[in-house]
């Protein structure tokens, strides 16, 4: 924990510093174009390298798709998602899907 | 002043739960309680704080956490140029003691106020409500979720994903964006079997944010 406290202490002064000089800086700055289009495509990529893993290697090794409850509840979830666009539907239907895994593959 | 408690009022609605999810999903991951609640102190900033709790999990080296959220929260830069040349009248201490508060929701809510010009008294009114109901929200989930079996705790653990995911096609629906996603996902798949999981993460942000961005740039450029 001793890191997590570390990494936080880092984000969280970093973070700011991010808002403070942004501000503080103001229409001073201007960025060029790709730049702030890299700056949005940081977000989902991130999303991805976490899902990625998450998703497919839950283990840590090996793709096993057929008993990976994780990979089987995440399809009705993107599914929810993606049609419904709520939040809170999504997660509570991934949620839910994957309770009733858990219990079937058990 | 009291324009600036009344139009807090959407965010803090929608920050007490998120918060108490956040603090419930930290707690039953293991972070201590207090932890939990300097993490909503000090980061303040929803995404990269549920990030953290998934890091966590998948066991990321911490030098990896602290570059991954920081590239993250890279995209809070761009306030300033909105919100910049509107705090230009304010003194420069004013405008660093603001900073703190400036979330996602804080500067979209700024954001509709320019006609007015925000003035101190608006902008810390706005952020010291939003500011109190995070933490407050961390603090009753992170205390509940100490509460909560370990059983319980293995199913909830999936909302974690389940969040990203709605996450990722709730706000990011075009090809170039799933695109880096999926270069995100497969770089960061790649690495894990390379027993390179921390690096995998960092790479997979940097290299699918780099194709979102020239695929991008190729489907706006002009053709020939």
């Amino acid at each position: 924990m001793l890191g997590v406290l570390g990494v936080t202490v880092i984000v969280g002064v970093g973070t700011y510093l991010i808002r403070a000089g942004s501000l503080s800086l103001g229409g001073r700055m201007t960025w060029p174009a790709w730049l702030r289009e890299w700056f949005v495509f940081v977000t989902p990529a991130v999303l991805g390298a976490l899902l990625g893993p998450e998703i497919f290697l839950p283990n840590q090794h090996g793709i096993f798709l057929w008993n990976n409850k994780t990979f089987l509840a995440s399809i009705p979830t993107g599914i929810v998602a993606w049609c419904s666009r709520n939040l809170l539907l999504t997660v509570m239907v991934g949620v839910l899907c994957f309770a009733a895994l858990s219990y079937l593959l058990s | 002043m009291i324009h600036g408690f009344r139009d807090a009022i959407p965010i803090v609605v929608a920050y007490v739960p998120i918060a108490m999810t956040f603090g419930v999903l930290a707690a039953s991951s293991g972070i201590p309680w207090p932890l939990c609640i300097l993490i909503s102190a000090c980061i303040y900033a929803g995404a990269s704080q549920f990030m953290l709790i998934s890091l966590v999990s998948t066991g990321a080296s911490p030098l990896s956490m602290a570059i991954t959220l920081l590239l993250v929260n890279l995209r809070h830069f761009l306030y300033g140029t909105t919100l910049g040349p509107v705090f230009s009248s304010w003194p420069e201490r004013l405008k660093w003691l603001a900073a703190f508060g400036l979330t996602d929701e804080v500067f979209a809510v700024s954001c509709r106020a320019l006609d007015r010009r925000p003035n101190p008294s608006y902008q810390f009114a706005l952020i010291l409500s939003c500011y109190i109901a995070w933490i407050s929200g961390t603090t009753v989930g992170c205390l509940t979720g100490r509460a909560i079996p370990n059983s319980v705790s293995g199913i909830l653990q999936f909302s974690l994903p389940a969040l990203f995911i709605a996450l990722l096609f709730l706000n990011y629906r075009k090809w170039t964006s799933l695109l880096a996603a999926a270069c995100g996902a497969g770089l960061a798949i790649l690495f894990q079997y390379l027993e390179l999981k921390s690096l995998g993460i960092i790479v997979g942000a940097m290299v699918g944010s780099a194709i979102g961005t020239l695929c991008s740039k190729w489907r706006t450029s002009p053709s020939e």
